[in-house]
C-alpha cells in the first residue's frame, strides 16, 4: 500500500521544508468535514511536522512534538485522523474506506516519528486500484492491465519452455491442420470444374474424388485427434507444474502471508487459477494457430482468385464482429443475471436449511415458504426469459451472419454467368468466405480469454515470488532446547499500525510453567505465536537459552516444541498416522507408552479397529476430550523441551477434564510449559502467572501473591466463582438440565 | 436446549454481591436529557459532555438502528477502544435545538453512507463492475465485486451497495429510479 503519495509541487513549496526536513508520508484524503467528496487534498508527515491541505491551503500546520496521540479512528464507512494536543483532541481529516488503512499505517508511522524513533512503518497490503487505469487489482501487487501483461506473458513463455518440443510439435500438427481445411475446397472446385460441369467423367472419377476427399478428411480428423491429445496433456502437465510450485510455495511461507490472505483465496489461486490456464491452453491455444493460418490462407486465396468479391465479402465482416459482440454482452448479462438469482435461492436455501431448528422453535414455517417461492418464481421467471430468448435469437442471429454469404452468392453467381468464373471457383470462394466468418465470434471471444489467462498467472506468481519472511539466516544453528525463554522489550503486531504486544519483558527459567491471563484479545495467543516462530518480533528479542530465536534453525525449533490448542486439528486417517504425524519413525511400543501417558490408550483399545481406527476428517468422529488426549499423546511423542497449552482443557466436560489435567501433569513435568486458559482453575499447577491487558505485562506472580495484590486476576477470580455459584445454584433448581458445554468451573485452590 | 435466564430465578443470585449490583447497574437505560446533561463542541471538531458531575472532554455517537431509527436511541460512549456507554438519548427531538443540531454534526461525522441520487454509468468487466454514480455527497466512481455479497437487500425497494474498499452506497428507493438506470442496475438485483 502507498503510504507516500507524490505531493504536487505547488503544495510542496507552501510546505517550506527546512533544511533538514524531508516528507516522511504523505496521502491523499477525500472527505471534508461536513461529509462531502473533495480532491486534490492531502496530508503530509515530515519528520517534524504534520501538514494538512485543503485543496491548495494549509489549514493545519503542527508540530508532532506537540502530540500527545495520533490516531487514525475507523468511523462506519468512513475515518479520521485526529491528534490530540494538551488533552484536547483535533480532528485533522477525514476519508473513506478507500484510506482508512493507509492513515492508520501513517498514524502509527507519525507516533513512532514523535517519539524520537527513525523509524519508517512500511505496508505489505496491496492496492485495491490500479492508479494507473483505475481497474480493480484482483489481489496481486502488480495490475494486470498495466505493468503485467508483457512480464506475465513473458512468464507464460519461460513457464512453457520445458515443453518446447511439445509444442513445436503441436505447431506443426495446427499448420498441418489448417492446410488440409485449404486444400479441401481446392479438390472440390477441381472436381466440379474438369468433372461434373463439362459432365467428363464417369464412375472412375467420381470414385477418385470421394476418396481424396475421404482420406483429407480422415487426415484431418486425425490430426485434430492428435492436436487436441496434445494440448490437454500440455495443459494438464502445466497446471500441474503450476499446481505443484503453488503447493510447495505455501508450505514454505510464513503463516503472517497465510493468514493475510483469505484461506478460500489461496486454494482458489491452487485450483481454479491452474484450471483457468489448463483451459486456455486446451482451448485457445491450440484453435490459434490454425485458425489465424486458415483465416489467412483462405483471405490470400480468396484474393488470388477474385479481388472484387473478396472486398465485398470483407465489407460485412465488420457488421458480423459487431454484431456477435453485442450478442455475447447480451447473453452474458442475461445468464449472469440468471447467476445471480439462482445464487439468491442457495443461500436462502442454505440460511434456512442450517436454521431450520430456530425457523420451527418460532413457528416461521409460513414465512420463510413465502419468501422461498417469491425468489423461486422470480429465478423461475428469469430462467424461462432467458431459454426462450436463446430459442427465438439464436437462430435469427446465426442467419444475419451468413448474410454475406447471400451478397458473395449473388455477385459470384452473376460472375459465373458472366463467364468472369468458373462454377467451381466459386463454389470454393464461398468456402473461403465461410472459413473466415466462422470464427469471428471465437475471436472476439479471444482478449477475454487472454485476459484470464494473465489475471490467473498473476496470482499465481503473486504467490511464487513471495520470499517467506521468516526464513533461516545462512548461519542459523542446530540447538538443543535447555528451556530457558527471555522477552526482552518485545513488540509486535500482525499488521504493522495495530500492535498487540508493546514492549513485553519477561524471564523464564527452564522447566517452569507459566500460566498466561488476560482476556480475549490482550495478546496471549500472540505471545505463544512468537514462541513457536510463526512471526518473527516487530521489535527487541526473543531469546531461548540465550539465543536469539532468529539464529535457531526453525526446522530444528519445530521439532522441539510440543503444542496443545484448543481445537485439536486432526488429519483425516488412522489415529496410528495422527500420532504419528508428529514423529514418522515412533515404533508401536513408543505410541502406546505416549497414548498411556495421555489417558487415551484405554479408550482406543476399546475402539473396534484399536490404533488402526479410521477417524475420519478432522477427527470428528471422536468426542473432544478423545480428541484431546490424542493430541497430547501427539506433544508428548515427541518429548517436546518446550510445551505450549493454549486453552486446552477448554470446552470439555469435568470427567474428561480430569482426564486431562492428570495427563496435562505429566507432561510438563521438568519441560518448560506456556499455558493460556480462560478458567483459571487450570492454571493451578503453574508456577507463575503472567496477566497480560492492554498490549502488555501488568501482574506477574503466583496465584497468592496475585490474590494479595488486588488487581485485574483477583477480579477475574472472583468473576469466575461467581459463575460457579450462580451456575450451581441453577443447576440445582433446575435439575440436571443443565447440558451443553461449559459446566462450572471449579474454584482455584 | 434450555437457557436459563438469570434475573428470572431469584435463588440464583443469593449471593447478592458487589458484581450483581454492578451487573444491575450496567442493564439499567441511563437517558440523558434536556435538564440532565451539557453537550458542548470542542475547538478540535469533536463534542464534550457533562453528566453526572462528570466532565468528558469528548464523547463519541453512536446509533443504535442507523437505517431504521436514525435520530432515535443514540448511545453515547467513551471515545476510546472500550467504548463504554456513559448514557443513551431517546430522541433527538427532547433535545433543545441546538444541542441536538451538535449531535447531530458529530452522527455526520460517524456516519457516511452516501444516498445514491443518479446512476451515471456501470460498466462490468472480468469480475468487477465499476459504477459512475451521483450521490448526495457529490460525484463519485467505485468499484463492486460481481458476486451476491455485494448488493445487500434492506428491504425490497432499498439496497446498500458494497465497494472493494468497505464503503457502502444507498439507494433508498430503487423504484424512483428511472427506466434507464434500472436497465444499468439490473444485473444486482
Amino acid at each position: 500500500m502507498n503510504l507516500k503519495y507524490e505531493l504536487p509541487k505547488k503544495l510542496l513549496e507552501f510546505m517550506k521544508l527546512e533544511a533538514d526536513e524531508e516528507i516522511r508520508y504523505c496521502a491523499p484524503y477525500d472527505l471534508s468535514t461536513d461529509g462531502n467528496y473533495i480532491k486534490d487534498s492531502y496530508v503530509a508527515v515530515t519528520n517534524k511536522r504534520i501538514v494538512v491541505f485543503f485543496k491548495s491551503q494549509i489549514i493545519h500546520n503542527i508540530s508532532l512534538f506537540d502530540c500527545q496521540d495520533i490516531l487514525c479512528e475507523k468511523l462506519v464507512d468512513n475515518g479520521v485522523l485526529s491528534v490530540i494536543i494538551g488533552g484536547q483532541p483535533y480532528l485533522l481529516a477525514r476519508f473513506s474506506m478507500r484510506h482508512v488503512a493507509r492513515f492508520a499505517y501513517i498514524a502509527r508511522g507519525a507516533k513512532l516519528l514523535a517519539s524520537g524513533q527513525n523509524k519508517m512503518v512500511v505496508s505489505l497490503e496491496q492496492e485495491r486500484i490500479c492508479e494507473k487505469c483505475g481497474r480493480a487489482i484482483p489481489g496481486t501487487r502488480e495490475c494486470p492491465h498495466c505493468d503485467g501483461r508483457r512480464a506475465t506473458l513473458k512468464k507464460f513463455w519461460q513457464l512453457c519452455s520445458p515443453y518446447k518440443f511439445n509444442l513445436l510439435f503441436i505447431s506443426v500438427l495446427m499448420v498441418a491442420t489448417s492446410a488440409f481445411n485449404l486444400v479441401i475446397p481446392y479438390v472440390l472446385k477441381e472436381f466440379i470444374d474438369r468433372v461434373l460441369y463439362p459432365r467428363a467423367g464417369g464412375f472412375y472419377e467420381v470414385l477418385i474424388f470421394i476418396s481424396v476427399i475421404l482420406s483429407l478428411t480422415i487426415l484431418l480428423i486425425t490430426f485434430n485427434i492428435a492436436k487436441n491429445w496434445w494440448c490437454a496433456s500440455l495443459g494438464a502437465k502445466i497446471s500441474m507444474d503450476l499446481r505443484a510450485k503453488l503447493y510447495h510455495k505455501i508450505q514454505q511461507l510464513s503463516l503472517s502471508f497465510i493468514n493475510s490472505r483469505k484461506p478460500g483465496d489461496l486454494m482458489n489461486r491452487v485450483v481454479g487459477d491452474t484450471s483457468n490456464i489448463r483451459r486456455f491452453i486446451e482451448q485457445a491455444m491450440g484453435s490459434m494457430l490454425t485458425i489465424l493460418i486458415t483465416m489467412i490462407g483462405a483471405l490470400a486465396l480468396m484474393l488470388r482468385s477474385n479481388a472484387i468479391l473478396t472486398l465485398i465479402s470483407v465489407v460485412f465482416l465488420p457488421v458480423v464482429i459487431v454484431l456477435s459482440r453485442m450478442w455475447r454482452k447480451h447473453i452474458r448479462r442475461l445468464f449472469r443475471n440468471q447467476r445471480f438469482h439462482s445464487d439468491r435461492v442457495n443461500s436462502l436455501l442454505q440460511d434456512v436449511i442450517s436454521g431450520m431448528r430456530v425457523v420451527k422453535l418460532y413457528g416461521r414455517e409460513e414465512d420463510e415458504i413465502e419468501k422461498f417461492d417469491h425468489l423461486n418464481e422470480r429465478f423461475a421467471s428469469i430462467q424461462k426469459r432467458n431459454e426462450v430468448f436463446w430459442a427465438k435469437f439464436y437462430p435469427i442471429l446465426t442467419f444475419i451472419m451468413g448474410l454475406g454469404l447471400y451478397f458473395v452468392t449473388y455477385f459470384g453467381g452473376l460472375d459465373v454467368l458472366k463467364g468472369n468464373m468458373t462454377p467451381g471457383g466459386l463454389t470454393q470462394f464461398v468456402s473461403y468466405a465461410g472459413m473466415l466468418y466462422g470464427p469471428l465470434g471465437w475471436m472476439t471471444h479471444l482478449p477475454r480469454m487472454i485476459m484470464q489467462l494473465v489475471t490467473g498467472l498473476e496470482r499465481i506468481y503473486d504467490v511464487l515470488d513471495e520470499e517467506p519472511e521468516i526464513a533461516d539466516l545462512p548461519d542459523a544453528i542446530d540447538h538443543e532446547i535447555k528451556g530457558d525463554i527471555t522477552f526482552k522489550n518485545v513488540s509486535f503486531g500482525y499488521k504493522a499500525y495495530e500492535p498487540v504486544l508493546e514492549n513485553i519483558n519477561l524471564e523464564v527459567k527452564k522447566g517452569e510453567m507459566i500460566g498466561l491471563v488476560g482476556p480475549s484479545g490482550a495478546g496471549k495467543s500472540t505471545m505463544i505465536n512468537l514462541i513457536m516462530r510463526l512471526y518473527d518480533v516487530d521489535e527487541g528479542q526473543l531469546l531461548i537459552d540465550g539465543i536469539d530465536i532468529r539464529n535457531i534453525k526453525t526446522s530444528s525449533l519445530h521439532s522441539q516444541i510440543g503444542v496443545v490448542l484448543q481445537e485439536t486439528f486432526l488429519f483425516s486417517g488412522t489415529i496410528l498416522n495422527n500420532l504419528r504425524f508428529a514423529k514418522p519413525d515412533a515404533t508401536l511400543e513408543e505410541i502406546i507408552m505416549a497414548a498411556k501417558m495421555a489417558n487415551a490408550h484405554d479408550f482406543i483399545c476399546k475402539l473396534p479397529d484399536g490404533y488402526n481406527t479410521y477417524i475420519g476428517e478432522k477427527g470428528n468422529r471422536l468426542s473432544g476430550g478423545e480428541r484431546q488426549r490424542l493430541a497430547i499423546a501427539r506433544a508428548i511423542l515427541v518429548n517436546p523441551r518446550l510445551l505450549i497449552l493454549d486453552e486446552a482443557t477448554s470446552s470439555l466436560d469435568t470427567e474428561s477434564e480430569y482426564l486431562i489435567q492428570e495427563a496435562l501433569k505429566r507432561l510438563t513435568k521438568g519441560r518448560t510449559t506456556f499455558a493460556i486458559a480462560h478458567r483459571l482453575s487450570t492454571l493451578r499447577n503453574a508456577n507463575r502467572l503472567i496477566v497480560i491487558d492492554n498490549h502488555t505485562i501488568i501482574e506477574s506472580g503466583t496465584h497468592d501473591e496475585l490474590m494479595r495484590q488486588k488487581g485485574l486476576y483477583y477480579k477475574l477470580v472472583n468473576a469466575q466463582l461467581q459463575m460457579a455459584a450462580l451456575q450451581e445454584a441453577n443447576a440445582g433448581h433446575t435439575h440436571g438440565r443443565r447440558g451443553g458445554p461449559g459446566g462450572p468451573p471449579p474454584p482455584p485452590r | 436446549m434450555s437457557t436459563i435466564h438469570c434475573q428470572s430465578k431469584p435463588k440464583g443470585t443469593e449471593a447478592k454481591t458487589e458484581q450483581s449490583a454492578y451487573t444491575d447497574d450496567i442493564l439499567k437505560i441511563k437517558y440523558i436529557t434536556k435538564g440532565n446533561a451539557k453537550f458542548k463542541r470542542t475547538p478540535g471538531g469533536f463534542v464534550s459532555l457533562e453528566f453526572e458531575g462528570k466532565f468528558y472532554s469528548r464523547v463519541s455517537v453512536y446509533r443504535a438502528f442507523p437505517f431504521t431509527n436514525p435520530d432515535s436511541f443514540i448511545s453515547i460512549r467513551q471515545p476510546d477502544e472500550k467504548a463504554e456507554e456513559i448514557g443513551i438519548i431517546r430522541s433527538l427531538n427532547e433535545l433543545d435545538k441546538e444541542t441536538a443540531e451538535i449531535i447531530r454534526e458529530q452522527l455526520n461525522i460517524r456516519y457516511f453512507t452516501p444516498e445514491i441520487k443518479k446512476i451515471i454509468d456501470i460498466k462490468d468487466e472480468y469480475g468487477y463492475a465499476y459504477f459512475d454514480v451521483l450521490t448526495d455527497r457529490g460525484a463519485c466512481r467505485f468499484t463492486i465485486r460481481m458476486n451476491t455479497s455485494s448488493v445487500i437487500r434492506l428491504s425490497e425497494t432499498r439496497i446498500l451497495i458494497v465497494d472493494i474498499d468497505g464503503n457502502r452506497f444507498e439507494i433508498p428507493d430503487i423504484t424512483k429510479l428511472s427506466a434507464a438506470e434500472l436497465k444499468k442496475l439490473d444485473l444486482f438485483i
